[in-house]
């Protein structure tokens, strides 16, 4: 066992595989389970972030994040095709930040209040940031948003409502209590099977108390950068508005297909250039 | 309630959930797309998935809906995947559309959401026929071409290869729990609740042994990965080459790449003339 109480690579590599093995494992039943709706209020089992959020308790918060937004993003969009491409980047971001936040919130592990709290704010700080996200996204991304009747007003109803259900169902009945539950039962069995001591008020990883100043920067730049992501993704209108003059002409999207069309060909083209050449040389 | 339940019951037997994922990802190794080029696919897809979204003909987007159905189709993708394709495609426009008209839409409020909705259409079935069409290790391959990082195509490639032994081994687990466990009776409605409630703490529970034993797993794969000098064959531009030396582009890469452009070119013709 390491003396210093330190994490190594390979442990820090332990914990991402299994933070991704498990949640990708819960994703994937949590993706399939019907939800159920009674008129707007929508009851499913949206997701079992317990099992990042008590990894990232027990171990090194950053890797268990990370693991758990891979393991996500492998398990549940990949496996069963539903990749939405950079729009995903805003759900990677969000649950690795909320993950990561609630795993350096806790400093004795044994402490079930601690843990509870930790584990509820860290659930509210990514479906907080998840709703902005999407309230963002639908405005920019349905033409003329206030002209639609009844669109805007639904949409913050919607999004809104859709919060507090998630963090009163969800949050409270799939991720704090089963991590209060979790937490303290492992705690001290599941660190000798990565080869690490448990963690304590000593050994709180990195440098220590509470979350620093980097971290929290590096928090916002990373909301910053799903939210450009995610309007990327979908708000195509942006960019047309933006040269207004010639989109939505039949003959300009013409052009704008055949170039696209024509730069794909050339990226083939380089494709093949490069494997004939690497053909050649191996 | 009573369908709710059944429901809920008939989508958690595990041996179907493992078969269709199985069989999504290593039942259709013959079709067109899973022969493809992975690189190309991975073009194909970018296309496919941001040009839509700049679009707002109506019958360009028809055409390009057709066209990502027939691949999708070509792919033989499970029917899972496409019920669940449905659903996604209702859950982000369709439910809006319908409270909409619940604060005083009208029919016109269908245009725009028609859009959007083939929208997503459009750019969901393009990654079906992409990401579940190909073969996981190919996918993982055409990825770490495009110098995406070598922990996610490491991640694909292992998360295909688990899945079916933790499928398996949470089915055990659970199985134990049901074997011991006294479910509480389900005559009422309030026991059903109750029953719904039990299965899903059951569910939660079996997370712990399973937890344990897949730290032990990982710990196994990890220093397996160690002993191959995993952490620097990943950073090796050597190891790279040759692990990427198999991705080949053939006369039937490029037919698929020139119908999706004739496809294309025709269906704007198309709707510029209507």
């Amino acid at each position: 066992m390491n003396p210093q109480a330190k994490i190594t690579q390979s442990q820090k590599l332990m914990v991402f595989v299994l933070s991704m093995a498990l949640y990708g494992l819960a994703t994937l039943f949590t993706e399939l389970i019907p939800s159920f709706q009674v008129g707007i209020v929508e009851f499913s089992v949206e997701y079992f972030l317990f099992i990042p959020l008590s990894l990232a308790m027990l171990f090194d918060p950053l890797s268990a994040g990370l693991g758990a937004a891979t393991g996500e993003l492998v398990f549940s969009e990949i496996m069963l095709g539903q990749f939405g491409g950079l729009g995903e980047l805003e759900k990677f971001i969000t649950v690795t930040i909320g993950v990561y936040i609630a795993g350096r919130l806790v400093k004795n592990p044994r402490n079930r209040a601690a843990v509870a709290g930790a584990s509820i704010l860290g659930v509210i700080v990514q479906l907080f940031m998840g709703c902005v996200v999407d309230i963002l996204k639908v405005q920019l991304a349905v033409e003329d948003f206030e002209a639609v009747a009844g669109l805007p007003e639904s949409v913050f109803f919607t999004e809104g409502f859709a919060f507090l259900n998630d963090v009163l169902f969800s949050g409270i009945l799939f991720c704090m209590l089963p991590t209060m539950f979790l937490v303290p039962k492992l705690y001290g069995k599941i660190e000798p099977l990565l080869g690490m001591k448990p963690r304590d008020e000593k050994t709180v990883l990195g440098s220590g108390q509470g979350i620093p100043v980097k971290g929290i920067v590096l928090c916002i730049v990373g909301f910053a950068a799903a939210i450009g992501a995610e309007l990327l993704a979908s708000g195509g209108y942006e960019l047309i508005d933006w040269e207004a003059d010639w989109a939505g002409s039949g003959s300009a999207i013409i052009i704008a297909i055949i170039v696209a069309a024509v730069l794909a060909l050339v990226v083939i083209g380089v494709i093949r250039n490069r494997a004939s050449r690497s053909g050649e040389t191996v | 309630m009573k369908k709710l339940t059944e429901n809920i019951l008939d989508k958690l037997t595990i041996d179907y959930l493992r078969n269709q994922v199985l069989k999504n990802a290593y039942g259709n190794d013959d079709t067109v797309i899973a022969g493809l080029d992975p690189r190309i696919l991975l073009v194909w897809y970018l296309f496919f998935g941001l040009v839509p979204w700049f679009l707002d003909d109506v019958v360009l987007l028809l055409c390009l809906f057709v066209f990502t159905a027939l691949t999708t189709r070509a792919a033989k993708i499970a029917p899972l995947v496409l019920f669940l394709f449905c659903i996604g495609v209702f859950s982000q426009t369709g439910y809006l559309f319908i409270v909409a008209l619940f604060f005083g839409g009208n029919a016109e409020t269908v245009a725009p959401l028609l859009v959007m909705t083939l929208k997503v259409a459009i750019v969901s079935l393009a990654s079906i026929t992409v990401f579940s069409g190909l073969d996981p290790d190919r996918l993982a391959n055409g990825m770490l071409w495009f110098g995406c990082p070598g922990q996610l195509s490491f991640s694909i490639s292992f998360a295909y290869r688990i899945l079916p032994v933790l499928m398996e081994e949470f089915q055990n687990i659970l199985l134990s729990y049901r074997l011991r466990g006294n479910p509480p009776a389900r005559e009422t409605l309030f026991g059903k609740i109750r029953y719904l409630g039990y299965q899903v703490r059951m569910i939660i529970q079996s997370f712990y042994p399973l937890m344990l034993n897949t730290a032990k797993r990982s710990r196994t794969t990890v220093e397996a990965l160690e002993l191959r000098g995993y952490r620097y064959s990943i950073q090796d531009p050597k190891v790279k080459q040759m692990k990427l030396a198999m991705l080949k582009v053939t006369r039937t890469d490029l037919v698929f790449a020139g119908i999706s452009v004739m496809w294309v070119c025709v269906s704007a013709i198309l709707s510029a003339v209507i």
